[in-house]
């Protein structure tokens, strides 16, 4: 009850609430830094949009690479000019809008390409332990026969395939 | 017998090498046909001598007709530990359930007036080809009695008798009686002169064939003459003192005075006029003889002599004399296929011989006319009415037949007669021969077993006015017998009733048929021949041997058999197993290479029993050493211990529940593709997201430290 009088149509009214109280905090003392992350981490917030998963691996992804990119320019508004004019200066620049979303593109790029390795190395090891299971099954199986095999309702069954 | 002159009653003389006549060629109630000769006929030829005991040289090449019985065969031995010692030896007929017990008494002390006993086994006899028991006796040096009278080398006159003849045959069979029951074997040709000087007389065999079955109708009282010879019953002293009644008429008389007369045609005058009448009514009987044969020929078993007053009238004191009692018969006749009865006996002895003709004659009117008006008895009226009555209500049980009926009619008509059942009759102490000889002989023990299952014993045990002692005994028999055949497992069944109601039976089994195995003692090693002799791809135990363990071994040995009647192979063949081991443990049996061969050539299913591999194969290692010993309790022991079967049995549950461990791993491993596929992307996409998020965390904190520195 306590979900369904916070949420309405998919929307969680408190992230939104939240997000909202802390964009006015941030814009009130800090508009700068606020108009540089609002366009450099632009790929993260497409990321999210278009991440249908729960956990929103790849808005992670993204956004970590994206921010690496973000980041160098934001930390010299501070130490420089921290101003709204820097800010647009930044935002203009094509070569640094180039940076962020490259770094922000590779980012997209690992959530690609690591997901398959993973689960490549992850086959093999299962595949290993398959194996081993097998092996000692059929040890089992020689010194105590196919009946061992067998449950109360089961018919014995055969020596493990391939073996 | 009714051709009996004295010389020249029937005997084994003229049948082949060491058989027996069938048992069947009287005139008793068995109606089925006359039993086949023997299937062990063999030519008459010598096949040599065998010894016995280490001692007495049985020659099959010298036989002894002269002393040959119904049943038996005799021959000449010579005793090798002393030359001079006259014997003879009696091979008996296979089949044939033997007096056991009659053996063992005469065997551990001689009793005077009766044959001695010199010793007993059953050995190979090489006529038949197979094993046979054979008893030696002392030879009667005098010979038969009805011989030397008939060659008038001796005479015994009518003063003689009581001294001569009387006097020491009542008194060894009072003493055969008080030791093994009655002698039931009494007729002119067993009775011999033990001495050359023809003095001393005695009883001869009577061991080599149930009771009253060697006995010509003649020289049996009404009741047991009406018998099947194998179903006369051992009866007492009271069936003995008839038969040496008419023994005596004979001797006396040095004929049959009844010898044109046809069996039937005399049992019927019996039954008409009495025994005495009948057999002595034509004959010039001795004046001082008439009353004690009067009193020992006397129908009624309570008014017939008894020992005490054969004693009393052979010391001259006056007996009070038998009266003459009507017979129970009808003043007018019944016509029955074209004979007239006025006896119901006879009546109901002819019933039981046609079946077929009986049961129209019951269910007739005249007949029960006859019955009311006949017999004047309303209870049997009431009876029969009562007995047709129940066949009609009970059409579709056995109780509905008409062989059933027709007991229940014979056994209302003649409750004094034997029991009558699909053709056979047999008295109630009679059955287990009449079971074995039906069985054994004539391959039919079908009737036998019904006449059993069906309680007719009950129908006629129901027709006695009172239950005497004797009956209450058989009826307890029959009950326990019923019992045991209900009962299909091994050990049981008509197998166990055979040897239960036949203690001088041998066992049947074709593994062991042919070594005559009598006693307990005498199996295992029979078992142990047979197995040399080839065909062990069956159990050693079968039915017969089973059941004649249980019958003859005086132990507990249920927990066996219930293993043996097991459906489970290994339970089974364990079974097998422990209880031949028992019975050599028991019996102190000397190794037996040839069954424990078999026995642990079956021994498969109880070795795969044991589910470890390796003690599998320890076990087959070591079989073949204890088979080499012999000995079936070590064989026993090392395949069912305890112990090692609980610790196969505990490593079996731990190991399977082992592998059902490792299968249920392997199922969630391998279980569903796509699960499988997206949980690994999934950790795939973790990980590239902690991967990114580190590689952020690095940068910002190296640029903010370098800043700050």
């Amino acid at each position: 009850m306590a979900n369904m009088s916070n949420t309405s149509g998919g929307v969680n009214w408190n992230v939104v609430l939240g997000g909202g109280v802390i964009l006015a905090v941030f814009a009130a003392f800090s508009l700068p830094s606020l108009i540089v992350f609002a366009v450099g981490l632009l790929p993260t917030f497409v990321a999210y949009l278009i991440d249908s998963s729960d956990q929103k691996f790849g808005a992670f992804c993204v956004g970590g690479l994206n921010m690496c990119g973000v980041f160098p320019y934001v930390l010299k508004l501070w130490n420089e000019n921290h101003t709204p004019a820097a800010a647009v200066d930044v935002i203009t620049d094509v070569f640094t809008l180039f940076i962020m979303f490259t770094a922000a593109g590779f980012g997209w790029m690992i959530f690609l390409a690591i997901p398959p390795v993973i689960a490549s190395f992850l086959s093999v090891m299962a595949q290993t332990r398959v194996k081993t299971l097998r092996t000692i099954q059929k040890e089992i199986m020689e010194e105590w026969g196919p009946e061992v095999a067998s449950t109360v309702d089961d018919e014995p069954v055969g020596m493990p395939p391939g073996e | 017998m009714a051709e009996l002159p004295l010389d020249a009653e029937e005997t084994g003389s003229d049948l082949p090498e060491g058989l027996a006549p069938p048992g069947n060629s009287d005139g008793s109630d068995g109606v089925s046909p006359p039993e086949p000769p023997p299937a062990q006929s063999m030519p008459a030829a010598s096949h040599g001598a065998v010894l016995l005991r280490d001692r007495y040289l049985v020659d099959s090449g010298k036989p002894l007709p002269e002393f040959d019985a119904p049943t038996a065969k005799a021959y000449a031995v010579e005793d090798r530990r002393d030359l001079g010692n006259q014997l003879l030896a009696l091979v008996c007929t296979p089949g044939f359930p033997i007096r056991l017990s009659a053996i063992r008494l005469l065997k551990d002390g001689d009793i005077p007036g009766v044959l001695p006993l010199v010793d007993w086994d059953s050995i190979m006899w090489p006529a038949l080809g197979r094993k046979s028991l054979i008893i030696i006796y002392q030879r009667p040096l005098g010979g038969r009695v009805v011989d030397r009278l008939a060659r008038k080398e001796t005479k015994i006159t009518e003063y003689d008798m009581p001294r001569r003849v009387i006097e020491p045959l009542s008194e060894a069979l009072q003493k055969i009686e008080s030791g093994d029951g009655p002698h039931r074997a009494i007729r002119p040709e067993n009775i011999y002169f033990l001495d050359e000087d023809m003095e001393d007389i005695v009883l001869g065999p009577h061991m080599t064939a149930p009771p009253g079955h060697d006995q010509p109708t003649m020289l049996e009282p009404i009741d047991r003459a009406m018998a099947q010879p194998a179903g006369r019953g051992l009866g007492d002293s009271r069936d003995d003192i008839y038969a040496l009644g008419v023994t005596v008429v004979l001797l006396l008389l040095g004929h049959n005075p009844v010898a044109s007369m046809k069996d039937e045609d005399l049992l019927k005058a019996r039954l008409e006029h009495g025994s005495y009448t009948a057999i002595c009514g034509a004959a010039r009987i001795p004046m001082q003889l008439i009353e004690p044969l009067r009193g020992m020929l006397a129908d009624d078993p309570a008014e017939r002599w008894d020992f005490a007053e054969i004693a009393k009238w052979l010391t001259g004191l006056k007996i009070t004399p038998v009266k003459k009692k009507p017979m129970n018969k009808s003043e007018i006749f019944f016509k029955f296929r074209g004979t007239e009865h006025y006896s119901p006996r006879s009546l109901a002895r002819h019933f039981a011989r046609h079946p077929n003709d009986a049961v129209k004659a019951i269910n007739g009117e005249e007949f029960e006319t006859w019955v009311k008006r006949g017999l004047e008895s309303k209870e049997k009226t009431d009876a029969i009415k009562g007995a047709i009555q129940t066949s009609k209500f009970h059409e579709d049980n056995h109780q509905g037949t008409d062989d059933f009926l027709i007991c229940r009619v014979t056994a209302i008509l003649d409750p004094d007669g034997p029991i009558r059942y699909k053709g056979l009759a047999f008295m109630h102490d009679g059955y287990g021969p009449v079971l074995a000889t039906e069985w054994v002989r004539n391959n039919n023990p079908q009737p036998a077993a019904e006449a059993l299952s069906h309680d007719v014993s009950g129908v006629w045990y129901g027709a006695q006015e009172k239950l005497k002692k004797e009956h209450i005994e058989t009826q307890t028999t029959f009950t326990q017998l019923r019992g045991l055949l209900a009962i299909q497992d091994p050990g049981y069944g008509l197998e166990r009733v055979l040897y239960e109601a036949n203690p001088g039976m041998s066992c049947q089994s074709p593994f062991v048929a042919e070594d005559y195995v009598l006693i307990i003692e005498q199996l295992l090693p029979a078992l142990d021949d047979a197995a040399n002799s080839g065909g062990t791809s069956s159990q050693p135990i079968d039915n017969h041997v089973a059941a004649f363990i249980a019958a003859r071994f005086n132990e507990d040995i249920h927990p066996h058999l219930k293993a043996l009647a097991s459906n489970k192979a290994e339970t089974s063949i364990v079974g097998t197993l422990s209880l031949l081991a028992f019975l050599q443990w028991k019996l102190r049996t000397p190794a037996l290479l040839g069954l424990s061969s078999w026995v642990g050539g079956l021994l498969g299913p109880a070795i795969n029993a044991y589910h470890n591999r390796h003690t599998r194969q320890d076990l087959e290692r070591d079989i073949p050493r204890l088979v080499r010993k012999g000995s079936l309790p070590e064989l026993f022991n090392l395949i069912d211990d305890a112990e090692k079967r609980q610790e196969d049995s505990d490593g079996f549950a731990v190991c399977r529940a082992e592998w059902l461990e490792a299968e249920e791993e392997i199922r969630d491993i391998e279980g569903a593709g796509d699960e499988r596929l997206t949980k690994a992307e999934r950790s795939g996409q973790q990980a590239a997201a902690m991967f990114s998020i580190s590689i952020a965390l690095t940068v910002i904190a190296v640029l903010v430290l370098a800043e700050m520195m």
